[in-house]
């Protein structure tokens, strides 16, 4: 006589560890596999959107810093980029020199967040130690150019709120050096370690049809093994001036597109990251005012615009509608986080609680940029 | 049976590799530092608690414009010819008594953009960041340097000149009309 079995919900979070925020997932298991996941979110939404609405352009900013906080450098800029695309100015270069630092720096601290963490979820506390030690250097070099160490108003529309501290170009070709060999330490450590790739790979596999069906961008689509990379498809800013790779999951360990892949192609990005802003130093005009493009008051005119610009997370997209007014009439906002959350019940489908984890970690969500 | 082994001798093996990293940092200077004790040194752009110099200030009301949260409360009281305000530190004059200039500390998110519009740079973001307190109204900062007296004095004052301006303004519109009466 075959055993009866009945299926159990089971709730994980909101304020469980692992799930990087305030995120509840409502799994449906059957003995210890999980056969649904149904993400439930809302518990961080502070009506961004609304918000946005009853603020002027420029007060606009502060705001998206609080989207998705470990990359607020990259919601700065996007959403200067759609305001000045909507105003038509037209940023000094050293502004954008700067911008691309700043930004590819905020990669970096972002993926080592989100590597780290992930080493966290399957156990590994080490590495989480070493990158944090390495993410507290970028901190300290954005705190020293703008005053705050995780939520910036840096990237105005049309400029900067500071320029470098002099300062900045010499400690961030130290920081560079020395971020090299962090990369090798960890890679050591944790990519090519047996047990972590135990937990790892043949896990939590997204193939390329589903990862671009769902509309998954940046690390989690590359990791499934496309080339698809705003930054050098789409270019913003001045990123066709660099040199660098777009990286994508090989399958090394195990089926193309499993979490280890999606790990591996952040721990990579962070080395093309090292490239670009060695080139932008190099190149960076030694002279400029940062400010000189700001206006004084920002009216754009009717119509609408969208931006997209690559986030470490992928594709974060601006989509403004300008009344005329002072003030935006519609800030919309396409959060990658929050499309690749969608994914989280087809790849969770078939593999034990304890894996969930691991997956949720490869797919690198913030939940403040999911609620908004 | 050949490839379990294998797995097993690469689990050991990757685990040592690791060890050995971890054992080298066992002899690297410590980065952490004792909090309390020893304190991180605060940048010179440092974004922390406000200041206003109220002495500076003008109460043009650009910080609170320009505010996001709407954390900063300013009342102000037109001055009169007789009691002026007296001028900044750049020579300035100033035309206003500031009468209330609150910031409600626990409501900012230190942007920093109301230092920018300031036209005599009196409101400014200062390195301090340790200022806990047990009641949630501790943390709205008064600044203005009247007290409440004052404050109703000048508010009078300026009734009482406003109310003088409009009584010479009628007698003096009234007076032609007078002329016109009598010619």
């Amino acid at each position: 006589m075959a055993l009866k079995t009945e299926r159990m919900v089971l709730n994980m979070g909101p304020q469980h560890p692992s799930t990087h925020g305030v995120l509840r997932l409502e799994l449906e298991i059957e003995g210890e596999l999980v056969t649904k996941v149904t993400p439930h979110i809302g518990y961080l939404h502070r009506c961004f959107e609304k918000h946005c609405e009853a603020m002027m352009y420029n007060q606009v900013v502060p705001y998206t810093d609080r989207m998705d906080y470990l990359a607020s450098m990259y919601n700065n800029w996007g959403y200067a980029l759609a305001v000045e695309k909507l105003c038509g100015i037209q940023v000094p270069e050293r502004v954008e020199y700067i911008r691309v630092i700043m930004g590819e720096l905020q990669r970096i601290a972002s993926h080592a967040v989100a590597v780290g963490t992930f080493g966290l979820d399957i156990g590994a506390w080490t590495p989480f130690l070493y990158l944090f030690r390495d993410r507290e250097r970028i901190l300290t070099l954005f705190e020293m150019t703008c005053g705050a160490r995780l939520l910036y108003n840096y990237i105005w529309v049309g400029g900067l709120s500071h320029d470098i501290h002099p300062d900045f170009v010499r400690m961030t070709r130290e920081f560079l050096e020395s971020f090299k060999p962090t990369v090798t330490e960890v890679n050591n450590l944790l990519s090519y370690n047996k047990i972590f790739i135990e937990r790892t790979a043949n896990i939590g596999v997204l193939p390329l049809d589903t990862a671009i069906n769902y509309g998954c961008t940046g690390p989690t689509l590359r990791g499934s093994g496309l080339a698809y990379d705003l930054r050098r498809d789409d270019t913003y800013s001045i990123y066709n001036k660099f040199d660098f790779n777009v990286i994508t999951g090989q399958g090394l360990q195990g089926t193309l597109g499993d979490t280890w892949d999606r790990y591996y192609v952040r721990v990579q990005e962070m080395l093309e990251s090292v490239k670009i802003i060695e080139q932008a130093l190099d190149q960076l005009p030694a002279e400029g005012d940062v400010q000189s493009a700001i206006p004084k008051r920002i009216k754009p005119p009717k119509g609408h615009v969208y931006t997209r610009v690559e986030n470490p997370r992928g594709e974060l997209g601006y989509f403004i509608i300008s009344d005329g007014n002072t003030n935006p009439f519609r800030v919309k906002v396409r959060p990658p986080s929050f499309v690749h959350l969608e994914i989280m019940d087809d790849l969770t489908r078939g593999h034990l609680i304890s894996d969930i984890m691991a997956i949720l970690g490869s797919i690198d969500i913030v939940l403040g940029e999911v609620d908004r | 049976m050949r490839q379990y082994l294998r797995n097993t001798w690469d689990g050991i093996y990757t685990a040592f590799v690791g060890m050995k990293i971890t054992f080298k940092h066992l002899f690297t200077r410590a980065v952490t530092i004792q909090y309390p004790e020893v304190k991180v040194p605060m940048v010179d752009r440092a974004r922390n608690r406000l200041y206003v110099n109220i002495e500076d200030c003008i109460g043009c009301e650009q910080c609170s414009k320009a505010c996001p949260v709407s954390c900063i409360t300013i009342d102000t009281v037109k001055s009169t010819p007789t009691d002026p305000v007296g001028t900044t530190s750049n020579g300035k004059k100033k035309a206003l008594w500031v009468t209330q200039f609150d910031i409600d500390i626990a409501k900012c998110c230190f942007c920093q953009l109301c230092v920018f519009p300031c036209p005599t740079e009196c409101i400014k973001m200062t390195s301090v960041y340790e200022y806990s307190e047990f009641e949630r109204e501790s943390l709205i900062y008064k600044f203005a340097s009247l007290s409440e007296a004052e404050s109703a004095e000048k508010k009078a004052n300026y009734e009482k000149f406003e109310a003088e301006k409009a009584a010479a303004k009628a007698a003096a519109a009234a007076k032609p009309a007078d002329q016109n009466k009598t010619e």
